[in-house]
């Protein structure tokens, strides 16, 4: 018997008396009853609080989100964070290639820093060849003054984030055929890019709850009417169609009143995949009992659909808002990309790739395709943020 | 069996026992079965001795084709501009030499005579005579269905309609009532004055020699609404789209649109011969095909194209240079004609009063000028390969002086600056921009086509220029029309452009590029359609600098002689110099042109442009060939 390990679990021996147990911890009466607040915490939580518990452990989803929040914080400060302004040109420096950072400099740490480099015009190909000069250290400078600019056009600084060296230069990712920095020209432009998207959903959004929440709440002639006319919308291609209202915008107009048209004609032409999906959830809510309970108590159909339905489907709008952002900020690079979008001296993504899409440009300059790297990212982030929020959307599934 | 045809051939080789013509392989079958007569009967009996080693050029030899690319299937209209056979053109030393005419005389300026070429025949074959001018004249021009306005107003002076007769069957003569020294400059123009057509062949199209049942039947097959439009579109030579029209060129086209693909083959009547008596052009065929223009420098690049020069501008010539390596082509830079690449209208008829003040005031034009720093243009947009200089002739020109070209066109911000505040322009507002008197802010906008980037690159720079002396530039992209359209209405307030149309005048050439003349002037164009209105719309200029011009060019317009012209034209250049009325920036702008590498006889440096050059046409490409590899 000794030979047995672990007593404690084995029954005594026949005969032998029962070794008493007593456990020592303090009896909580209220145990049950605990225990179900813990889980009523749970139960309780609000809607937003468990989607966030949800989606925190959809990691892909969670950095894409991260990401996207530091794209759309760094279009407050753009200014600060390009390194040159905004139509600065160094006509010295024309299409030169992007700029290594180096660490480290003969065996010595430096800290970041780019080698200078010299241009030589090829007078055979009529290129400008450039050459580093490993002995030209040019350290970068942080939270440096630099180029001037008006602060969202209106308060004037010259703080950026990183500079070159005093008379030196600094182009991470090379230069234009006006010898403009494309990062700079990149960090301005998502302003533009960017903010696009989110008004253009925004406007979408609205006409498509207002629209398919009237048409799936009453039904009707307003239902059979809304329904065909997103049916022949939704039959059109959209390109043609994107082509055919920009055509409308007069021509005359300041670049800042296209922007606005364009993100009109954007979000025109979105709502309709989501009134549609509007309508058909409020088909199915209306159903329910707790509708037909607030109708009894006497609420309007404003409150019924305001309060108690679209929370219930509100999850799910924002999910699907979150897909349709990138598809916004795609047709704005299109746009522009045809040439009948924003137009200069406006920088977006779209406009940065127009320039970039003669043959010489990839021949000869492919640094200026680099706008197409926040394009796809940004597209990327949006559309794996929009399945997190998806999966997040029904918590209790 | 000695035909008569085979007798005639051997009469004409005993007549011209000097020289014996090459058949073409090409046409060499068809010869031998007896389609079409041997070279010697094809050709006019003097036909035009294209004498290549004088040119400093090599002999060539027949054959090949030549592909090219266009960017729509309208620019087949090119064929006739490269070709330029015309009955007077200009020679690569821009002189006037007779070409289709086998001479021809000019008496006070106002008398021309023309001799044609005896036996000389169209692309059918059927004979190239007096009569095809006189059908133009009687039966087009005086016919008032086809010409509604009468004769062109090319063909009046002074209000007198010229008078048009026959001598004999290879002579006509054209008189007009007092000078005329723009008519032969009109016959050598890239898009000439058509004085003849191949009446054999239009006939059967015209109300007075065709029966109505006819006519209407192929009026429906032709899919036009009336005759008018049927003659026209049959008889359309300036854009080759009718394969059965008889033409003079040394191509003719055997492509009928719409087709992505046109192939034009060579005139087997054709009436240039080389020195060796190889009948011209040396290419068989031309092949062009429709690429849209945006792929067009890629296609270039890899060889897709043996000769182009539309489609391509000077940004893609390093792409062409390093396609040298892979394919066989070769590349050369030609120089572009253009007064100014790129040029700067002030509207002197826009319809802000203030700005219409300062437009028309010198004082204002030439500080705008004097601000622009012409040598970071040239270095950026053209490697500094172009000439800085005002907007005026070329030094290439007989008429260039150095005067010309440095007026007003130093980088002199100081002189800017005191300019502009001795027009009144002395407080600034924010952002160091000059106050108008009115208060309002001293902001110009400049309107481009935005056809080019070129127009827009060069525009940034010159933003930044005007900043500097406290002048506001906003540009404004639109399109060619609307923006034509808005500069006439004066809303317009500067515009874009290219200069002067022609960089590289001859005093015979009409100065009319210096004076309001036409609608199409951006500076003036209330005043242009004054004049080309004939004094019914528009306004009339009320500056003296303008009407100064305007006298000039009638003055020049009854010069009979070639120095009275010269010096004109130099009291014109002097006054347009001085008075800057379009701001040029940089000119002779190169302008790439490729060939296939074992392509001869292109020249190594040229003048391209519309006018005088003809684009290729003044260095005949008939006379490039393959060198044999």
């Amino acid at each position: 018997m000794s030979d047995l390990p672990n007593q404690t679990t084995v029954l005594p021996a026949p005969g032998a008396p029962m070794t008493h147990y007593v456990s020592d911890a303090p009896f909580d009466p209220y145990e049950a009853e605990n225990a179900a607040s813990a889980q009523s915490k749970f139960a309780e939580a609000s809607q937003l609080q468990l989607m966030w518990w949800k989606f925190r452990k959809h990691k892909v989803a969670l950095y894409c989100g991260i990401f996207l929040i530091l794209m759309y914080a760094s279009i407050f400060i753009s200014e600060f964070l390009a390194p040159y302004a905004q139509s600065a040109r160094n006509t010295d420096f024309i299409y030169a290639p992007p700029q290594a950072i180096h660490l480290f400099h003969d065996g010595k740490f430096v800290g970041p820093f780019v080698y200078g480099r010299s241009q030589v015009l090829d007078m055979d190909t009529l290129q400008r060849i450039y050459t580093r000069d490993p002995t030209d250290v040019q350290k970068l400078r942080f939270f440096c003054e630099g180029d001037n600019y008006n602060f969202w056009g209106m308060i004037p600084g010259n703080t950026h984030l990183v500079c070159p060296a005093e008379d030196g230069q600094f182009f991470l990712l090379g230069t234009d055929r006006l010898g403009r920095d494309v990062l700079s020209r990149i960090i301005y432009g998502a302003r533009i890019s960017l903010t696009i998207g989110i008004f253009g959903v925004t406007m979408s959004f609205i006409l498509g709850i207002v629209i398919g929440g009237l048409a799936g709440y009453h039904g009707g002639w307003f239902d059979a009417v809304t329904q065909r006319i997103i049916e022949v919308l939704q039959s059109i291609p959209s390109i043609p169609l994107w082509m055919a209202l920009a055509a409308i915008i007069p021509v005359t107009w300041s670049p800042i009143l296209v922007y606005i048209g364009i993100t009109v004609i954007l979000g025109l032409l979105d709502w309709t995949g989501l009134a549609r999906g509007v309508r058909s959830k409020l088909l199915a809510l209306r159903e329910e009992d707790y509708v037909l309970a607030a109708r009894l108590m006497g609420a309007g159909s404003a409150r019924i659909i305001g309060r108690h339905m679209i929370p219930g489907f509100m999850s799910h709008l924002i999910a699907s808002a979150t897909l349709t952002i990138p598809g916004m900020i795609l047709g704005e690079t299109a746009l522009s990309f045809l040439g009948i979008g924003l137009r200069a001296p406006i920088s977006s993504w779209g406009i940065l790739l127009t320039e970039a899409r003669s043959v010489n440009i990839i021949a000869l300059y492919p640094w200026l395709m680099f706008p197409v790297i926040p394009v796809i990212l940004v597209i990327l982030a949006f559309n794996f943020l929009g399945d997190g929020l998806r999966d997040a959307a029904d918590p209790y599934k | 069996m000695i035909t008569r045809r085979t007798a005639l051939s051997l009469l004409a080789s005993v007549a011209l026992p000097t020289v014996t013509y090459a058949e073409s392989p090409f046409f060499a079958a068809d010869v031998k079965m007896g389609n079409i007569a041997p070279l010697a009967e094809r050709l006019p009996r003097s036909p035009r001795v294209i004498d290549l080693p004088a040119m400093g050029r090599t002999t060539g030899r027949l054959g090949g084709s030549v592909r090219m690319l266009i960017s729509g299937q309208r620019d087949v209209r090119l064929i006739p501009i490269y070709g330029y056979s015309r009955l007077v053109g200009y020679d690569a030393g821009l002189q006037l030499v007779s070409d289709i005419l086998e001479s021809f005389e000019a008496v006070d300026g106002r008398v021309f005579t023309l001799h044609l070429r005896e036996g000389h025949r169209w692309s059918d074959g059927s004979p190239f005579t007096a009569e095809d001018f006189r059908y133009c004249w009687d039966d087009m021009m005086n016919n008032a269905d086809l010409y509604r306005g009468g004769p062109p107003v090319d063909l009046i002076a002074n209000g007198k309609v010229v008078e048009f007769s026959v001598i004999d069957p290879v002579t006509v003569r054209y008189t007009f009532a007092s000078p005329m020294p723009d008519f032969l400059p009109k016959l050598a123009s890239p898009l000439p004055l058509i004085l003849y057509v191949p009446q054999a062949y239009m006939k059967q199209f015209h109300a007075k020699y065709q029966t109505p049942e006819k006519l209407a039947e192929l009026i429906e097959q032709n899919r036009v609404d009336d005759w008018q439009g049927l003659h026209a579109k049959m008889g359309r030579s300036i854009r080759p789209e009718n394969p059965s029209l008889p033409t003079l060129e040394a191509w003719r086209p055997r492509t009928a649109p719409p087709a992505e693909q046109f192939v034009f083959e060579r005139n087997a009547y054709f009436h240039r011969v080389d020195q060796t008596g190889q009948q011209l052009p040396y290419f068989d065929r031309i092949i062009l095909d429709v690429a849209s223009a945006d792929i067009i420098p890629a296609k270039t690049a890899t060889g897709e194209s043996d000769l182009q020069a539309g489609g391509i501008s000077f940004p893609d010539y390093t792409l062409m240079k390093q396609a040298e390596k892979q394919h066989p082509l070769k590349v050369s830079l030609w120089r572009r004609t253009q007064g100014s690449s790129v040029s700067l209208f002030p509207n002197l008829n826009c319809k802000d009063p203030v700005w219409r003040k300062l437009f028309q005031d010198v004082r204002m034009r030439r500080a705008l000028s004097v601000a622009i720093n012409r040598h970071e243009l040239n270095k950026v947009n053209f490697f500094g390969l172009g000439r800085e200089s005002a907007d005026t002739v070329l030094p290439e020109s007989q008429l260039y002086r150095p005067e010309y070209a440095s007026a007003w066109a130093q980088y002199d911000p100081d002189l800017a600056n005191a300019l502009l505040d001795e027009l009144g322009l002395t407080e600034r507002g924010g952002g160091n921009i000059r106050i108008l008197p009115d208060g309002r802010q001293a902001g110009i906008v400049v309107e481009t086509a935005g056809e080019s980037s070129l127009e827009t690159d060069v525009l940034e720079l010159i933003v930044d220029h005007m900043r500097d002396v406290g002048i506001a530039l906003y540009i404004r992209a639109s399109q060619r029309d609307i923006f034509r359209s808005r500069a006439m209405g004066g809303e317009v307030q500067m515009s874009v452009w290219a200069g002067l149309d022609n960089g590289v005048p001859t005093a015979d050439m009409a100065p009319d590029q210096l004076a309001p003349t036409h609608s199409d002037q951006l500076q003036w164009p209330v005043w242009g359609s004054w004049y080309m209105s004939a004094e019914t719309a528009g306004e009339a200029p009320d500056l003296p600098a303008a009407l100064q011009l305007v006298s000039l060019l009638k003055q020049w317009r009854n010069t009979t002689t070639t120095v009275a012209r010269a010096e004109i034209w130099a009291q014109m250049l002097t006054l347009w110099a001085d008075q800057v009325f379009s701001i040029g920036t940089v000119n002779s702008a190169p302008q790439p042109i490729v060939r296939a590498a074992r392509m001869r006889n292109v020249p190594e440096d040229a003048l391209y442009g519309f006018t005088p050059t003809s684009f290729l046409g003044a260095y005949m490409p008939d006379t490039f060939y393959y060198a044999r590899e």
